[in-house]
């Protein structure tokens, strides 16, 4: 048991509103990017904390509890996976404040804006380090609220509005549905504590309330996520917000709900349980992703469905149900949070250029902006899985998880999967490089600031590619806390 | 036995009429469906909370969460509040058919 003053991070956003408003009292220029850098770079200082203060510690999981001892109190629960999940979260919240800096000059209501974005990574960190249904269904709401006002943070005109609309209604049938699945559990277990949840219902006989609790569960988490047939509000969502959001939600948010539904799953139910439902699952989301990805004219909706059919690629590694294929599973949520995050930020600065998001629009614009067009081309080419990216690693051990335990078509699947998607990230790098139809002029490079973000995000990219030992290390560390019981000798002892 | 099945079928209810608001073509129906769902998950941990008796008592723990999520779900419904509010602004409707320019 620790104090967790590691923990004050959390309470950022609520510095930020005091800056924010002070600098337009005052009207200091960047005085509140200034405070939103600094407190998402602390906020990644603290989560390396965490991490060295779990390694020190003798049972390797640190429990913070809030307001008395389980079952009544709530607690966060500090494993590997939760530090992991914390850390991909703060490293691209930094990245997404300080590539807005720049993105979001023009627009207002920035305070707003800041704060709600830190609010947003806190609550991401909330819900991995989440040590009982109530503070993770807490957290979840605090996630869903700020990732819909975000969405529609352009309110000005009509499709952000629409998306968020959507998206708020899909999100919170989703988290009434969580709820409801919550009330079943705790009906049956009597607690909410993860680690008494886990004594009193792993191994029971399979009931009906079971099977109940599980459909709720793929449809709570599910909506999140963005799994088919749940998907439908993710292309309208991530395309109609700002691109540093985007980049948050579609590198970072959808993952965090994968990762609350594989923790629950593995909680109450015998690791490798439901593989067939959540095989059918993995192969209609990256088919259908990547068939309509296919389609699309537009470049930020392309992306939104590439992000589907990677979620697909996660659900195979789970599928597998091993501790190899959770390995992936969590090397390709950190792998995607960098390059999907690359990609929409340097999407964010072509279409602020191009001044268009449809594809035929960025003919040529290789010449004018060749440094962003690179970043770009490092981006598709780790999403679509070429070797000395770090994306041909996680959907390597993605793949052969899914072959390791007999799964063969599975992960041929996925193989051809990876290949069919390649077709639209070259469809867009080709446009890059066209000829346009008549001359642009007037069209220069993006400004330093985010020129360095994507930039130091493609080096990131590069570097995971050739050297992920130490990636890889880390990603096993967090898949065995999910197969050890450390949490419940340390609860219940 | 009795108390059981009519709990059940309230909470069962609840969801189905909420699940056909959430159907509607009204914004405000629309909403109105989704507190009536978040509402049936309230109403399931206040009958899951009434089988737990301590020392007399019924676990507090049901009810506060009941208690918790009740804020949580306000705070929802606000933020769809004023999404519809600026939905009315711009298109000087609240129905959904008419601001389907969004592929669904």
């Amino acid at each position: 048991m620790v104090m967790g003053t590691e923990l004050l991070f959390m309470f950022s956003p609520f510095l930020v509103v005091v800056f924010g408003l002070l600098a337009e009292k005052l009207s200091i220029s960047k005085l509140r990017e200034g405070v939103a850098i600094i407190l998402s770079g602390f906020s990644l200082f603290s989560v390396y904390q965490l991490y060295a203060q779990w390694q020190a510690s003798p049972s390797k999981v640190l429990v913070v509890t809030l307001g008395g001892t389980p079952p009544l109190g709530a607690c966060f629960e500090i494993d590997m996976l939760g530090i992991y999940m914390a850390f991909s979260a703060t490293l691209l919240g930094l990245f997404a404040v300080i590539y807005s800096v720049n993105y979001m000059a023009h627009d207002t209501r920035l305070t707003e804006y800041y704060t709600l974005l830190s609010a947003l990574v806190v609550s991401i960190v909330g819900v991995s380090f989440a040590g009982d249904f109530f503070t993770l269904f807490v957290f979840w709401e605090l996630m869903g609220i700020t990732s819909y006002v975000l969405v529609a943070f352009r309110k000005e005109s009509w499709g952000p509005i629409e998306a968020g609309f959507k998206y708020m209604v899909m999100g919170a049938v989703g988290s009434t549905l969580l709820l409801m699945g919550i009330a079943i559990v705790y009906g049956m277990a009597g607690t909410v504590n993860f680690a008494q949840i886990s004594t009193a219902l792993r191994g029971q006989p399979m009931s009906l309330w079971l099977y109940l609790v599980f459909a709720v569960l793929v449809v709570g988490f599910g909506i999140k996520s963005a799994i088919v047939p749940m998907h439908t509000w993710l292309p309208d969502a991530h395309p109609e917000a700002p691109s540093p959001i985007s980049a948050m939600l579609s590198g970072i948010l959808i993952e965090t709900a994968l990762y609350g539904f594989i923790r629950v799953l593995y909680l109450i139910y015998e690791p490798g349980a439901f593989s067939l439902p959540i095989t059918v699952l993995a192969v209609a989301t990256m088919v259908l992703a990547n068939v309509l990805a296919l389609l699309q004219q537009d470049l930020k909706r392309m992306l939104a469905y590439s992000s589907i059919a990677q979620v697909g690629y996660m659900l195979v590694g789970l599928s597998a149900g091993t501790a190899f294929g959770i390995q992936g599973v969590l090397l390709h949520v950190f792998n995607h949070s960098l390059m999907k995050g690359l990609a929409f930020l340097s999407a964010g600065s072509l279409i602020h250029n191009a001044n268009s998001r449809e594809i035929d629009n960025m003919k040529g614009l290789a010449k004018t902006m060749p440094i962003t067009s690179l970043t770009m081309f490092v981006a598709m080419m780790g999403l679509g899985g070429v070797p000395g990216t770090n994306g041909f690693i996680s959907k390597f051990i993605l793949f052969s998880s899914a072959f390791g335990v007999g799964l063969w078509w599975l992960g041929l699947l996925g193989v051809l999967n990876s290949a069919l998607s390649m077709a639209y990230y070259l469809r867009f790098l080709k446009t890059l490089i066209s000829r346009p139809k008549e001359a642009v002029s007037g069209l220069k490079e993006a400004p330093s600031l985010m020129l360095g973000v994507t930039v130091s995000m493609a080096t990131l990219v590069i570097l995971f590619g050739i050297w992920p030992e130490p990636l890889i290390s880390y990603a096993s560390e967090a898949a065995r806390a999910l197969f050890n019981n450390n949490y419940i000798k340390v609860i219940m002892p | 036995m009795a108390n059981d099945l009519v709990f059940i079928g309230a909470i069962f209810t609840m969801v189905c009429i909420g699940l056909y608001c959430v159907t509607q073509k009204s914004m405000i129906r629309i909403l109105l469906g989704v507190e009536i769902i978040l509402n049936a998950g309230n109403f399931a941990f206040v009958y899951f909370a009434s089988y737990r008796v301590i020392e007399g008592f019924v676990d507090p723990l049901g009810q506060t969460l009941a208690l918790m999520s009740i804020i949580l779900g306000g705070s929802v419904i606000a933020v769809g509040l004023a999404l519809i509010v600026n939905a009315y602004k711009q298109f000087k409707t609240t129905e959904v058919d008419e601001m389907r320019r969004l592929k669904w």
